[in-house]
This record gives C-alpha cells, sequence and structure tokens, in this order.
C-alpha cells in the first residue's frame, strides 16, 4: 500500500516483529451498520516471512537506495520527485502531488457495511489481504453482537472503506469472537476462463471421474495439518544461518543494514495483538501462530523487548533519513 | 485475446498424472507511474549506497545478510543462496484434500487459474472429482526457482490453484470471552439478527468499482490533452444512540426501504 505523505515523517521503532504477536496499527474508524457505530483499530494479521534479508557490501556495511537524476547524474531528495505517467503514443504526463489528492476519496473515518451475504459466495479468488479489527475505546458489546451475530447467521459483511487515499472493497468476517477485515479484489481484476482463453468445458469420462474420486478420497481429512504448511524456506535458511553463526563465519554488525524487502505499515505503531485484544476485549484472549502449539507468552516477550528496544532507539534517527526519500512508482 | 501460461505442471495423484497450464487469474488494472526528476521531467536512475559513504557499490559487491540480533547479521555467499534454490520439477505433490471451510480465507494469497496440457478429459475429470467430493486439494511445488503451497478447487468445472500463506504468518485465536458488561443481551442479539436479515444479498462483486482508478485515468487524459477537470467529493452521514435503539431504529429504516 503506496503512501506519499506518511514516508515523510516516519516513527522510528524497533523491528523485530518475528518472535511474538506483534502486529501494526494501521487505521483507526468506525464501522457503521444502519444506525449503529462500532469504533474499531484496523491491525495488521500478517506476519512477514522469516526470509527477508538485508544488503550489504562485502565487508558488511548496510546498503540503501538512492535516486538519482538520469540528465544531470546527481542525487534527488523526495521533494525533487514527481510521477509521470507514459501515455500509449509515448507523452509523458506529470501529475503533481495535488492533483492525486484532487481524485483521493474524500477523507472519510468509516466502514459502512452495505450488505451481509453468505460467505460461501464470496470466491477465494477475491481475497486480498486479512486485517484484524479490534475493538477501540468502550465499544466492546456492540462488537460482540456483530461478531457474534454475523457466526449464528453465517453471514459475512461487505462494505468498503477509504484508507491513505485509496477506497477498498471489504469483507468482515468472524473468526472465533474476533472480527477480520479482507480486502477484496475488484471484479475487474479478476480474469475468467473465457478471457483466458480456456477450452470449453467438456464432460469428462464416468469412468475417470469414478477413479479420481477414490483417489481423493484416499487422502481426504477433515482439517488442514499445519506442519505441511510450515515454511520451508525459512528453516533451511536459518539452520544454515545458525551453523555458520556458530562457526563465526561471515558474522557482521551493520548498522541501520535496509531490509531487503519492503514489510507493509512500515513507520506505523508496533503493538502486541493478544494485549489489545485482552485489554479491549476479553482478559482470556488467546492468540498463537497457527503453527505453533505454544501460545505466546506475555511475560517472556515483554522482557525480550525491553532487552531489544535500547539499541534499537539509537539506530532511530539515520532510519528516518533515509525513509524519506523513497517514493514508489505504483498507485492504483 | 487468450492470455499466456506462465508455468506448466503435472499434478500427481495416485497413478496419475495430470498435465496443467498456470494462469494468473489476476488483472493487474494498478496504475504504473514513472518517477521523474521535477525540475528536467528526466526518469531517475536506482543507486545501490553504502549508507555511511554514500559512494556507490557495484552489483558484484552486493551481498544479502540474514539478521540474527538487533546489531548482528550472518552474510548469505551467493554459492550458498545457490545451494537453498530448490531443484526444479514439474511435480505438483497433492498432499491430502479438505472440506473447502477447513482452510479460513487468510490464508489465501494470490489464484491461477489452471487450464489442460495435453489431456483434456483427465482434467476436467479431476475438477468433476473435486467438485463431486466437495472438497480441495492441498498443494505442494516448486515454479520459477521458488516454493510454493496452495489450495487446489474446482469452480464451473475449471481448476483453480490458490497459493497459500505459510503457517508461520497466519495467526489465530481462542479464548475470546468477552466481560459481562460486554455481552449482548437475548434482545439485542435478536434485533441485530434481523437487522442483518433485513439488509442481507447475494454478493455481487460487479456493483462494485473502483472510482479512484476512473477517477485517475480521467485525469490523465484531460491532462494529456491540456485540460482540467474538477472533483466531486461523496458526503456521508451517521447517527448515534443507545445500541438497542439504534438497532430497532435500523430496523424501522430497513423495512421502510423494503416496502418502498
Amino acid at each position: 500500500m503506496p503512501s506519499r505523505k506518511r514516508k515523510r515523517a516516519p516513527e522510528p521503532q524497533p523491528e523485530d516483529e518475528s518472535s511474538s504477536a506483534r502486529v501494526r496499527s494501521l487505521w483507526s474508524g468506525t464501522i457503521t451498520f444502519g444506525l449503529v457505530s462500532i469504533p474499531v483499530d484496523l491491525l495488521t494479521a500478517v506476519r512477514p516471512r522469516q526470509t527477508a534479508m538485508k544488503l550489504v557490501d562485502t565487508d558488511g556495511h548496510a546498503l540503501g537506495r538512492q535516486y538519482h537524476c538520469s540528465k544531470e547524474g546527481k542525487k534527488l531528495d523526495y521533494d525533487d520527485l514527481v510521477r509521470g505517467y507514459e501515455t500509449d503514443d509515448g507523452k509523458m504526463v506529470v501529475i503533481t502531488d495535488k492533483e492525486f489528492e484532487s481524485v483521493a476519496p474524500e477523507m472519510s473515518a468509516d466502514i459502512e457495511l452495505r450488505s451481509f451475504v453468505p460467505l460461501e459466495q464470496v470466491p477465494a479468488l477475491y481475497f486480498q489481504k486479512p486485517y484484524f479489527l479490534a475493538p477501540a475505546g468502550k465499544s466492546a458489546k456492540a462488537y460482540v453482537l456483530l461478531a457474534e451475530t454475523m457466526q449464528r447467521t453465517g453471514r459475512v459483511a461487505i462494505g468498503s472503506f477509504v484508507m491513505r487515499g485509496h477506497e477498498y472493497l471489504v469483507a468482515i468476517v468472524p473468526d472465533n469472537g474476533v472480527l477480520r477485515l479482507d480486502t477484496l479484489r475488484y471484479a475487474d481484476e479478476i480474469r475468467t476462463p473465457e478471457t483466458i482463453g480456456l477450452p470449453k468445458r467438456s464432460k469428462a469420462s464416468a469412468a475417470k471421474v469414478t477413479q479420481f474420486a477414490k483417489e481423493i478420497e484416499a487422502l481426504t481429512h477433515q482439517a488442514l495439518k499445519i506442519a505441511e504448511l510450515e515454511d520451508q524456506d525459512a528453516r533451511k535458511l536459518q539452520s544454515l544461518v545458525e551453523s555458520k553463526q556458530k562457526e563465526r563465519d561471515d558474522v557482521i554488525h551493520p548498522k541501520g543494514a535496509e531490509a531487503a524487502e519492503d514489510s507493509e505499515g512500515e513507520g506505523a505503531k508496533v503493538i502486541d495483538l493478544m494485549e489489545v485484544l485482552r485489554k479491549s476485549l476479553s482478559n482470556s484472549a488467546v492468540v498463537r501462530t497457527a503453527e505453533a502449539s505454544e501460545p505466546i507468552n506475555l511475560a517472556e516477550r515483554r522482557a525480550q523487548r525491553e532487552a531489544r528496544s535500547a539499541p534499537a532507539k539509537k539506530k532511530a534517527p539515520a532510519k528516518a533519513k533515509r525513509k524519506a526519500p523513497r517514493k514508489r512508482a505504483r498507485r492504483s | 485475446m487468450a492470455a499466456r501460461a506462465i508455468w506448466k505442471g503435472e499434478l500427481q495423484l495416485g497413478k496419475h498424472n495430470v498435465g496443467v497450464k498456470f494462469y494468473s487469474a489476476i488483472e493487474d488494472r494498478s496504475i504504473r507511474f514513472h518517477l521523474l526528476h521535477e525540475k528536467d521531467k528526466a526518469p531517475v536512475e536506482q543507486h545501490i549506497v553504502r549508507k555511511d559513504t554514500g559512494k556507490d557499490v557495484p552489483k558484484e559487491e552486493m551481498r544479502k545478510a540474514f539478521a540474527v540480533g538487533p546489531n548482528t547479521a550472518v552474510i548469505l555467499q551467493p554459492e550458498e543462496l545457490e545451494e537453498l534454490v530448490p531443484p526444479e520439477s514439474r511435480e505438483i505433490e497433492l498432499l491430502r484434500f479438505v472440506p473447502a471451510s477447513a482452510v479460513g480465507d487468510q490464508w489465501y494469497e494470490r489464484p491461477y487459474y489452471l487450464g489442460p496440457d495435453g489431456h483434456t478429459d483427465d482434467y476436467f475429470a479431476f475438477g468433476e472429482a473435486l467438485a463431486r467430493k466437495e472438497v480441495i486439494g492441498i498443494a505442494r511445488w516448486v515454479m520459477r526457482k521458488k516454493r510454493y503451497l496452495g489450495a487446489i478447487s474446482a469452480v464451473d468445472g475449471y481448476l483453480i490453484m490458490t497459493t497459500l500463506r505459510r503457517a508461520e504468518q497466519v495467526l489465530s485465536f481462542s479464548g475470546v470471552e468477552p466481560a459481562r458488561s460486554a455481552t449482548p443481551q437475548a434482545n439485542e442479539l435478536k434485533l441485530a439478527e434481523q437487522l442483518v436479515k433485513s439488509i442481507e444479498a447475494d454478493f455481487d462483486p460487479e456493483q462494485w468499482q473502483n472510482e479512484y482508478r476512473e477517477r485517475l485515468y480521467k485525469l490523465i487524459e484531460a491532462k494529456a490533452r491540456g485540460e482540467k477537470i474538477k472533483p466531486a467529493p461523496v458526503k456521508k452521514k451517521r447517527a448515534e444512540g443507545s445500541l438497542a435503539d439504534s438497532l430497532k431504529a435500523s430496523l424501522a429504516a430497513a423495512k421502510e426501504k423494503k416496502v418502498a
């Protein structure tokens, strides 16, 4: 989700989110359905894969990116950049920040629920990215009411909301007492067998269908096996790193090295999901990752965090400086 | 115009192999811009530099490092990273089949349509068998040097493979028992259920458009012609009151709408 304004004044923070249910708080607003309103905070729900690496040189010095003018060759600051759209006939149309703002949807703090639809009617193709909604202020009761009603009726809510200048089509889905907000793709972003040009559906031979059905039945279970869904890349990478670290091979101490891949909501406030839910919704709420059998331990995590926060704070000014010139070229 | 396949693989089911072609199910409609230098409108170049000195670093001197602590990382040499690349294979391993409801939507990442590669009959037979058994398949494969997990399902006879997030990325909940003060009363639950039913509908994605994208395109076209356009903002309203009152009022409003 690109945002230009946010990057001008990034908030420094410790960056490790790996060992906990730490999530980022991206937006605050109100769910409205009919005349009922429920204040909520929008939180990230997907933890980054543990395969991201930092870019360094052969001696371990941290690297970063810089924009240079292709004509003058000199280094450019964020404020020196504009966006240009290349038309089909090769003309470059410059769109200024003011013009982007003039077409952005009106700022609104509402997630407006328009209709309730059966969950099974929303094809998996449409789901783009999940977020959590946590009740804000004293909205727990209305929040629980909405979650419970959707659970009981098997319905999910469809609506839309505006975040950082973009309007999102969303489904709000109950998940064990917590509300999730899933952004959905727009219909014109989804291809069909016809637009792809797949062959016309034809009747398969009954004998073959029965054969396949038998094979499928032999492998059918009621639930997922989480061990099959673990991140093999991350595990292989980590075991290589651990063995190198033991042998003190290629171990470096870079200052402010930049992550190779961008993570969402950089600069947003990092909070602890379990703490938030316990405070706002239920003291007994437990959060775990799908692969972990143990719930995430609050006290242990707090200690880890404190141990980490000191060095991370020192890095802050350097980080703030580096983020400013980054500007992404993609908007939709 | 027919889309191009991005990869070919073989679904492995017992003794059978079903050849399939992968097509992106997503049409990227985001509007892409070039970054330009404001002064001379020249495109920008991206340089990778040392942060402390600002000096350019040539590609062959760049390395990737995996962070193991706040200020410690381990460099991985190119040949070590090369060894981590999974071996190439056409095989799509089907691990198990589960009811579609066993996979929450938070697992789903990116969908691909599969088309038949060779035997059309096998392809449609597999789709029919999936539909008959009312299950989806959990699959694992290597595509373009990367490992993937996915869920394969049949929609209107066609196969769709949606890649899945990894178990470490997905959070789950239990024990959410709200305090008594936050537990809704029976009458509130009943009213809420009526309200949900009153604005019940079928999922109709066609009625939603990305209006921002359309306005941005219009702006670009107008500017390309040397014109200017005025945006028309939309207004929204909201009411307040006690939970039960709001529910009743909403219900009354919804009923009125239906009658009218």
